[in-house]
């Protein structure tokens, strides 16, 4: 499977961000409203631009501590002036999010708990539609995941799917134990099947914990195929040239998220030779 | 105006922001999160992008283990929600299952309405047509639109109950364990969620002292006819 270093760059189709902040009353203890603050920043906010991502890794204590609290002031500025500007734009606005919603992702990732889509990425409730499964598999036969795709591409019309997986997924694990597992079997065999697709590559890792961590990312491209099959994003992005669908992997060691840089056009392409469900 | 690029870019940039304040704030957390989970609740809820359930619990990463679908569906041979209970229940051990519905759904609406949804859809939320038809009368005399909508996501939570407190895995741990089965409702408008009375403790708990849902950071408590969030 080619991993392609180009990124996708989508036509220029000019989209409308919707970075809303949503208040209660009752989750407003100082870490949530911290990084509630964080999340309703633009990217123009940061620091610097998500090319060159500040390693705060590398940094000396005393440089994490101003870099940290110079991108919180300036988050907060902008947060509090978006705020002001919103309400005084319109006084509604946070009531606005009861009317109706109008997410810009789908996110398909693993039930593990330690990934909580909206907190990882900085979203807001109201921009993320969500499903989350065992090992974030998308099957043919799966109604659950296929309508959960089917409403948000054609309901919602999302601009971009999201498949992300995690390194050391204990569901990936699990599907390579030689053991009968019931109930869990008729899923974690896809897994399997993405190991037998890629048999070689990863025979070839002699490291065991490496050879899981690259079939949880062939998983991941193997899953955005999987998404890429469905008629509805198949017939909408004919029409629309969106959605864009891209695979993710979150690492627990460091919390951040590696783009595995999908070539979607070109994915995209190279299925509709055999799963082409268009009429084009 | 913003390309789409930025909009995709965002996430990925706010993630970095994300990591680095929170490896700032407490240096073991990252490897905390990597040595493990054992999360305390199992939440089954819908994919609504206004239902982020770690962020409504007022929980933090580990907390949580999730599974979400249109409409907070559960059918008894959809093999999706099955593996997520089998795991989360045999495997990792979770003490308490929450299945939370929610106000102004958009599944429970189409429920409701007689045209048909598309593709898959219409086969996915025929439990929800059968809550309906179960249901005909009582919901045809609510006259507001948006209650009859909560009306029905209320029952539809109480028919998943049923499902999940027929199920072999979960009828095993409440008796082996007492395994906590819970039937929420989430009110977008307040953002509070409420306990329905349906699963183990049957009556919302009315009269018990309370029930709680440790997280590491804040904690989830069920009392009366109430659940509400309280910091640690
Ligand atoms: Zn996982
Ligand atoms: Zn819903």
């Amino acid at each position: 499977m080619a991993l392609l270093k180009t990124r996708i760059v989508a036509p220029s189709l000019m989209l409308q961000t919707s970075f809303r902040a949503l208040r209660r009353p009752n989750l407003s203890h100082a870490l949530l409203s911290l990084s509630r603050t964080i999340s309703s920043t633009s990217p123009a906010a940061h620091p610097r631009s998500p090319h060159t991502l500040v390693d705060w890794r590398t940094m000396a204590p005393q440089d994490i501590s101003k870099y940290l609290r110079q991108t919180h002031d300036k988050v907060f500025e902008h947060n509090k002036a978006w705020a002001a500007e919103k309400c005084s734009k319109d006084p509604e606005f946070f009531a606005h999010l009861s009317a109706g919603q109008n997410p810009e992702y789908l996110w398909i990732g693993c039930s593990d708990s330690r990934i909580p889509a909206e907190q990882i990425t900085g979203l807001e409730a109201g921009d993320v539609f969500v499903h989350r499964n065992i090992a974030n598999l998308v099957c043919n036969t799966d109604l659950n995941a296929m309508s959960v795709i089917t409403y948000a591409v054609e309901h919602l019309k999302v601009k971009h799917i999201v498949v992300c997986g995690h390194y050391g997924c204990g569901g990936v694990k699990a599907a390579m134990t030689p053991k009968d597992m019931g109930i869990l079997n008729p899923w974690l065999r896809n897994i399997r099947d993405v190991y037998r697709l890629h048999e070689k590559e990863l025979d070839a890792i002699a490291d065991e914990e490496t050879r899981y961590n690259r079939l949880v990312e062939l998983n991941v491209m193997e899953q955005c195929r999987n998404v890429i099959k469905s008629a509805s994003v198949q017939k909408s992005y004919a029409e629309n040239k969106f959605p864009i669908v891209h695979g993710w992997v979150f690492g627990f060691h460091d919390g951040l998220l590696k783009d595995l840089n999908l070539d979607f056009e070109k994915v995209l392409a190279d299925i509709q030779k055999i799963y082409n469900l268009t009429e084009s | 105006m913003k390309t789409d690029q930025d909009t995709f870019l965002y996430a990925l940039s706010s993630n970095n922001a994300w990591a680095g304040y929170k490896a700032h704030q407490n240096p073991d957390f990252f490897p905390k999160l990597a040595s493990g989970q054992s999360p305390p609740i199992l939440w089954l809820g819908c994919s609504d992008s206004r239902c982020p359930e770690t962020t409504i619990l007022g929980l933090q990463p580990g907390d949580v283990f999730v599974h979400r679908n249109i409409a907070n569906i559960i059918s008894p041979t959809d093999i999706n929600t099955s593996a997520v209970i089998e795991y989360a229940v045999v495997h990792l051990k979770v003490k308490h299952v929450v299945l939370c519905g929610h106000t102004a759904c958009g599944g429970a609406a189409a429920s409701l309405a007689d045209t048909r949804v598309g593709g898959v859809l219409d086969t996915w939320l025929t439990p929800l047509k059968a809550v309906r038809a179960a249901n005909q009368e009582a919901l045809d005399a609510i006259r507001d639109s948006q209650a009859r909508i909560a009306r029905i996501a209320e029952l539809n939570v109480e028919a998943g109950v049923k499902v999940l407190m027929a199920n072999w895995t979960i009828q095993e741990a409440v008796r082996e364990r007492g395994l906590e089965v819970h039937g929420v409702l989430f009110d977008i408008a307040t953002g509070r969620i409420r306990d329905l009375g349906f699963g183990t403790k049957p009556g919302g708990g009315a009269g018990a002292a309370g029930e709680e849902v440790r997280g590491r950071h804040a904690q989830l408590v069920f009392r009366g006819s109430n659940a509400s969030m309280a910091a640690k």
